[in-house]
């Protein structure tokens, strides 16, 4: 989850009339996660849902419907011109078709909300940009470009000087000497072309989806700004461009209109939408009984506009509000603007007679039966290793099963034996006392195109005496106790236990395991300086 | 204060009441006790500071070859003396007869003035009763005396001989009773024990106190209406993912979180309906192109959710208590607060009663059930459900709300393609979490360690 910082104070005189404590109370419930506090400053986790929750300016907005002080919709006030002009030229629609801006003026930004509107534009670039790659966005000083631009594609030569250098480069040394470009440059794929945006003088303003030229950098002595966005689809470019229409709107500034024509671009519109939603849902979903006036005081809160038709609540979104989708979306907006500390939990008696699942009570059942015999319970993860699942137990590996891109060595294959986990767990145990018994119940899997998954069974005893007859024993007590079962025994080789004192497990004429005393190889690769016999069955296809 | 004392020990307290100072050899004697039993007697009585042990060095003597010789045949001057008893005699004579010793008496014996001598014989001059050093001799005898046994006067011209004499430096132990042991009452009974003393501690075999918590929460669940569903925890991406309308190019869908399995891919990952309409929703509400190929890849399912959704578009129920419990995967680093691989429950109610006040109702009730009392809920996100809720408990020890289970009303988005008419209302989260709580630990990887100091030790009720 993106996390913002801000000022409580800073917060206080976008929000107007409140307490550093209602806002600190209400941050929460406007589903913003306080990670920590400190004096003034106050780090907030947000969902990525909401990226207008980026800057203070959103979350004033936010705080402002709940605290009511202000509720209702925020209405963007887009000045019509015909100054500010994108032609979009046919070569960059198999790249990446589509842009759109804003302009932007009369504002003042201080070094808070540079730093803010960069955090936004990096948070926009993960979550609705998919990493830059369906949308990504530039914020320019206005007064250094002059209009029409052009929105087209250049060769890998073009150079110019790009944010944060002073030299001139070219696009290929961008991709391969800057961090930006190093990150995204695989976006551009190996096309020869590139995206580029370039003014009157063919003055370059932006290499979208990487980099803006270094003369349109914002400073605070910047007054006046160009917002473009580009990407893969309209629909989404413009959302996020309504994201910071808004902001912007919020923050001061003065929007006015760009016109972009060419290759199925227009100019954006960013008009709110308006749904639907019958109160029934919205009372039946919270469990509540309110009645239209109320619904509609709630949903302004939400800073949405609503009117009542009948039974019906019809609903004004902005269009910086794309995370509304429909109806049940509306519910939660009308459950946060009446307060989720205002729901009052409930609890009607169930209409429903609850079960254990039959396989849950059987294992269970096992699992006592094992404590009757003194055997502790061990749990293992089912990620573990080549070196645990084989190496260290002479096992013959066949069709592994692994994950892809492991973030921890230890856990890189799923298991399909129990066993050789709790050999593991006996060599962390040198130190302690004897005898050690231990069982695991717990799913193995197998390649069986795709994935078989099985429940088995093993058990493991160590101590000076241990031996064949002992494990054999207490396997053929715990399987006839707990599930009226009886088993036989045949001999076997196998490379984890000991030539002569193996066996395969039999129920019914079918091989469901292997028990026998742990061969000294096995037990010299774990350091382990004591006799140890175990077993392992599986339940799934015959006993559970 | 009544004290109650192994028969050993009583033996010892009464035969040192008998006689204050003594050796463990002269216990032994006394009590008719082993050197073992002894030993372990006056180590507990000590423990208990009822007895004083001092260790001291005694030397102690006996006879050497020489002193043995002189012991049988007399000292050699005795023996010299005794041949002139008769008479003076000739100096080759007594050469003779006394052989080696003829030397070393005869030194003596003219220091001493015991004797006259001239170039031919020898007589006596005047005889002493007893010779220095012959009284020791007799008193030594076979024995080992120590030296407080022995006049030293008479020792010290034997011990400048020649092995005459051997010293033993021999340490020696001393056991008094201290003075608290001096009013102790010994009780008359026998075969009474000390049951105040400690005892070796045994293991109880047990079932794994994580275990203890889940079946604790599945019992919970099952009481509050539940029925259990199991499903696999190899799951394709179509059932974790795109059925709750996680879009294909979502960053929770990277191989940076989730664990995909190597070339892996679901040949059958639903009926043909589902798989179009899924499609269809996620093509209409995201905007990209759906790819089928994607929704194959088969990952260990990132929360039970998955196993949930299928059961749901399998049954389609009007009215449903479910819930499923077990593990889910993360590939994340493994730290003391995160692992890769832990328990999860979710629940889900379907039909009448899903509103959102009868979730947070069944959620108060649960965590009631595990002790948990002072809760209250927040808003959140969740891509699956609308509204989402998340449950924030408070915990005492570090003083400030923490958060617990998720809960929500399944997105139209996700029941509408699957065919599921009634609103589903689902809530759950992970289990280590509420385990860690409950046995007080702050290191989760515990939980999978197997550490048998802990399993021996941690306490089943808590």
């Amino acid at each position: 989850m993106p996390v913002v910082e801000l000022s409580y104070t800073r917060l206080q005189k976008l929000v107007g009339k409140v307490t550093k404590k209602q806002i600190s109370d209400s941050l929460p419930f406007l589903g913003l996660d306080i990670e920590s506090e400190n004096k003034d400053s106050v780090r907030i986790e947000y969902s990525p849902n909401r990226p207008d929750y980026s800057t203070d300016f959103g979350i004033a907005l936010g705080l402002q419907g709940l605290l009511g002080v202000k509720t209702g919709i925020i209405k963007l006030n887009i000045k019509k011109s015909n100054k500010y002009l994108i032609s979009v030229k046919p070569a960059v629609t198999k790249i990446r078709p589509f842009v759109t801006g804003i302009v932007a003026k009369n504002g003042t930004v201080d070094d808070k909300t540079i730093k803010q509107l960069m955090a936004m534009q990096e948070d926009l670039h993960f979550g609705i940009g998919r990493k830059r790659k369906k949308s990504s966005i530039g914020i320019h000083d206005l007064d250094k470009i002059q209009f029409p631009l052009v929105y087209t594609t250049t060769n890998r030569n073009h150079k110019f000087i790009p944010l944060n250098s002073e030299k001139e480069i070219t696009v290929s040394e961008i991709l391969s000497t800057t961090d930006v470009g190093k990150d995204y440059g695989s976006l551009l794929g190996q096309s020869s072309q590139v995206p580029i945006i370039l003014d009157k003088n063919q003055n370059t303003v932006s290499f979208p989806p990487i980099i803006n030229a270094a003369i349109t950098t914002v400073t605070t002595k910047t007054r006046n700004l160009f917002v473009e966005v580009t990407g893969l689809n309209k629909d989404d470019a413009e959302d996020m461009l309504s994201v910071v229409a808004t902001i912007l709107q919020t923050a001061g500034f003065t929007l006015e209109s760009v016109n972009i024509s060419g290759m199925k671009n227009s100019s954006p519109k960013l008009e709110s939408k308006k749904i639907s939603v019958n109160s029934s849902l919205i009372n039946q979903s919270l469990g509540l009984n309110l009645n239209s006036s109320k619904i509609i005081s709630s949903l302004k809160k939400s800073r949405l506009d609503a009117i009542s038709k009948g039974t019906n609540i019809i609903c004004t979104i902005p269009s910086y509000r794309f995370d509304i989708f429909g109806p049940m979306d509306l519910v939660e907006e009308v459950a946060l603007g009446y307060g989720i500390h205002n729901l009052e939990p409930t609890l009607s008696p169930s209409q429903t007679i609850g079960n254990t699942n039959p396989v849950s009570v059987k294992l269970k059942s096992l699992d006592q039966t094992m404590i009757g015999l003194g055997y502790l319970e061990a749990l293992n993860s089912s990620l573990t290793s080549k070196r645990i699942l084989y190496e260290m137990t002479n096992r013959i590996p066949s069709k592994i099963i692994s994950v892809l891109d492991s973030k921890s060595q230890e856990h890189t294959i799923l298991r399909d034996s129990i066993l050789p986990g709790l050999l593991e767990n006996l060599s962390r145990n040198i130190h302690e006392s004897y005898p050690q018994k231990m069982f695991e119940t717990g799913t193995v899997f197998q390649y069986d195109d795709p994935i078989s998954e099985k429940i088995n069974f093993s058990g493991i005893s160590a101590h000076k005496d241990a031996n064949f007859t002992e494990i054999k024993s207490m396997l053929q007590s715990a399987l006839k106790i707990g599930f009226g079962i009886k088993i036989e025994t045949k001999t076997v080789i196998h490379p984890t236990f000991e030539d002569g004192h193996c066996a395969t497990v039999i129920l019914n004429g079918k091989t469901i395991g292997l028990i026998g005393k742990i061969n000294s190889k096995t037990i010299e690769n774990y350091k382990i300086r004591i006799p140890v016999v175990g077993f392992e069955v599986s339940l799934s296809d015959s006993i559970l | 204060m009544s004290q109650v004392f192994h028969d050993i020990e009583k033996k010892i307290i009464i035969s040192l009441r008998a006689n204050p100072k003594q050796t463990p050899e002269m216990l032994e004697k006394s009590t008719q006790l082993s050197p073992d039993q002894i030993r372990r007697g006056i180590e507990w009585l000590k423990l208990k500071d009822l007895t004083l042990v001092t260790e001291s060095q005694t030397s102690m003597f006996s006879l050497g070859k020489n002193g043995t010789e002189s012991f049988q045949k007399g000292l050699p001057e005795r023996r010299l003396l005794n041949l002139l008893q008769n008479g003076p005699r000739k100096i080759s004579d007594l050469q003779k007869e006394l052989g080696s010793v003829f030397g070393p008496s005869m030194g003596l014996a003219r220091k001493n003035n015991w004797i006259e001598a001239n170039s031919e014989q020898i007589s006596i001059n005047k005889s002493p009763l007893d010779l220095p050093g012959e009284k020791t001799l007799k008193l030594i005898g076979n024995k080992k005396l120590s030296k407080t046994e022995i006049d030293f006067n008479d020792l010290s011209g034997l011990l400048s001989r020649p092995d005459f004499i051997v010293e033993d430096i021999i340490k020696t132990k001393e056991i008094t009773l201290s003075d608290s042991a001096k009013d102790i009452e010994l009780s008359d009974s026998t075969g009474d024990i000390d049951v105040e003393a400690k005892v070796p501690e045994v293991f109880v075999a047990r079932t794994h106190p994580l275990k203890d918590t889940l079946d604790e929460i599945r019992e919970i669940f099952v009481t509050l209406g539940f029925s259990e569903i199991l499903g696999n925890m190899t799951q394709s991406s179509f059932w974790n993912f795109d059925a709750l309308f996680t879009p294909q190019d979502h960053p929770a869908r990277e191989l940076q979180d989730t664990f995909y399995l190597d070339k892996m891919s679901a040949k059958k990952i639903g009926t043909s309906e589902q798989i179009r309409k899924v499609s269809e929703s996620h093509k209409k509400n995201w905007r990209y192109q759906w790819d089928i190929n994607e929704a194959r890849k088969m990952v260990l399912r990132t929360h039970t959710t998955s196993v949930t959704i299928k059961h749901l578009a399998e049954t389609k129920p009007d009215e449903a208590r479910i819930f499923s419990l077990g593990r889910v995967f993360r590939n994340e680093k493994v730290s003391y607060k995160h692992l890769v691989e832990f328990n999860q429950v979710e629940g889900v109610v379907v039909g009448k009663d899903a509103s959102l006040r009868n979730l947070m109702g069944i959620q108060r009730e649960f965590y009631k059930r595990i002790g948990i009392t002072k809760i209250k809920f927040w808003p959140t996100f969740f891509p699956y459900t609308e509204p989402s809720l998340q449950t924030m408990v408070y915990n005492e020890k570090l003083g400030k709300w923490i958060e617990l289970f998720g809960m929500g009303i399944f997105r139209p988005e996700v029941t509408r393609p699957l065919g599921i008419t009634k609103p589903v209302l689902a809530w759950g989260g992970g289990i280590e979490r509420i385990a860690m709580l409950k046995y007080d630990l702050n290191d989760v990887r515990e939980f999978y360690n197997n550490n048998l100091g802990w399993l021996r030790s941690a306490t089943k009720c808590q």
